[in-house]
């Protein structure tokens, strides 16, 4: 009797303990990572042996699809409390950018619809984006499944003044060059972060690794022209032994 | 009796088996885990010359011994892509000559170009010989990462300076139809092999006169579809 009470004790482990730590690190790994942001296509940065990171804030990130399209994405100073000088938030950077974008392009086609408050709104709260123009205002005003559908299918930011015709005539216009690139510059200059323009990390170009590079070339030479000739390319880590 | 079976039941209820809960819990840090790992992808730093037009009494001469020219070649499939390592390496030392051809072919190894290291070793020796020293210095002093790219970094200027020490200036030129993860291989062979001037250009004619001597067609760029 005495034998099997013994022998019953030993094969519970309580499990209390374990279950508090684990806990404890998956607070941790959920407070500490932010989540993939959706792009529009699936690209798979080339390996390189370099270590260095990406930087986390403050990057205008150019995606560059397989078949040349161009998608565009900002983020923010991780500082939020904007009444701080030298302070930009992800979400009021792309209002900005937007805005002073939208604008230009407006002074130069009166007939275009003007963006309402509202849209500006929305669009700080979306992630990667890459329409022309002319479709921006009622690509914000989709639902989400037709938003996707329209970056995935439509032309991406145009970038190219070579590129065919849009539909409706003869405004072939390079809007990264002209419109985004600009707006993007303006708006960090309005906020005294004008020193990272320059630094060589505010642009991060990231591409595939079967892309021909006659497409990240003409991006390349996008940004040489708005005198963004320091950036970074994104690439996977790659390990190597006699580094 | 009876009294004793309640005080029994009662024991039974306080204990909850956490098993499942940990199994889960696992399961979900497992998932932020890779998540996190995966997000921050490295960068590659690039820097390229101006558009503007320069005084070409500002403009810095390079030898042409030191010279020398890559050109990244690649081959488009059908669905319009360019896949790693397909293509081509070729390279000239100087200038150009189209009569003299001297063009060289080189390939990209599976251990991640070791003819193109081998070459570019041999002729930066000089600097690799100093970098590998601070290297060991660094091992056996446990220098902080800091202060060893700093000395690098100085190590570099050293030797950009020094009129006698071997240095080459690269210029890499991919052809339109070369493949991105190629380009990147070649920038990483400019940081492996430590070569401090370097430059990302387009093909010129004489470039292309050169490739087509070899009977090598460089198509032009097309744009975006």
């Amino acid at each position: 009797m005495g034998k099997v009470k013994v022998k019953k004790h030993s094969t519970i482990i309580d499990m209390t303990a374990m279950s508090d730590v684990t806990v404890l690190l998956l607070t941790f790994f959920m407070l500490t990572s932010t989540f993939l942001q959706k792009e529009p296509v699936q690209v798979v940065a080339p390996p390189s042996v370099s270590d260095e990171k990406v930087y986390d804030e403050k990057v205008v990130q150019v995606l560059v699809g397989p078949t040349g399209k161009v998608y565009m994405n900002f983020t923010g100073t991780k500082e939020t409390d904007s009444t701080k000088t030298k302070t930009l938030p992800t979400e009021k950077f792309r209002e900005e950018v937007v805005t002073t974008a939208y604008s230009l392009y407006r002074s130069a086609h009166s007939g275009a619809p003007a963006l309402t408050e509202t849209d500006v709104k929305e669009f700080g709260r979306l992630g990667m984006f890459g329409v022309p123009m002319k479709d921006l205002v009622s690509w914000i005003g989709m639902s989400v499944e037709e938003r996707d559908k329209l970056t995935k299918e439509g032309e991406g930011i145009p970038i190219d003044e070579n590129s065919k015709d849009f539909p409706n005539g003869k405004n072939k216009v390079n809007e990264f060059q002209k419109y985004w690139l600009p707006a993007v510059i303006n708006v960090l200059q309005k906020h005294e972060l004008g020193e990272d323009i320059r630094g060589g990390h505010l642009v991060a170009v990231k591409a595939g690794k079967d892309t021909p590079f006659e497409y990240v070339h003409i991006v390349m030479e996008n940004l040489q022209t708005a005198h963004l000739n320091k950036f970074v390319l994104m690439t996977s880590f790659k390990s190597e032994k006699d580094r | 009796m009876a009294k004793k079976e309640k005080s029994r039941q009662r024991k039974f209820d306080t204990r909850i088996d956490f098993t499942p809960m940990v199994d889960m819990n696992m399961l979900l840090i497992t998932f932020f885990m890779l998540c996190t790992t995966m997000l921050k992808s490295a960068t590659v730093e690039l820097a390229l010359p101006t558009n503007d037009k320069v005084d070409e009494n500002n403009q810095t001469e390079m030898k042409e011994s030191e010279a020398v020219t890559f050109i990244i070649d690649g081959v488009q499939n059908e669905k319009g892509e360019s896949k790693e390592g397909e293509g081509m390496i070729y390279y000239y030392e100087g200038k150009p000559d189209v009569e003299n051809n001297n063009l060289v072919q080189l390939k990209f190894d599976k251990e991640g170009g070791n003819t193109i290291r081998e070459m570019l070793e041999k002729r930066n020796e000089d600097l690799l010989r100093e970098y590998r020293e601070l290297k060991l210095e660094k091992e056996k002093t446990n220098m902080p990462d800091t202060i060893f790219k700093k000395k690098a970094a100085e190590l570099r200027v050293k030797i950009k300076k020094d009129d006698k020490a071997k240095k080459p200036t690269v210029a890499i030129k991919p052809t339109p139809t070369a493949s991105y993860a190629d380009v990147v291989r070649m920038l990483d062979e400019m940081q492996i092999n430590q070569i401090s001037t370097w430059q990302v250009e387009t093909l010129n004619d004489q470039d292309k006169a050169l490739l087509s001597k070899n009977g090598i067609n460089v198509r032009e760029p097309e744009t975006p579809k």
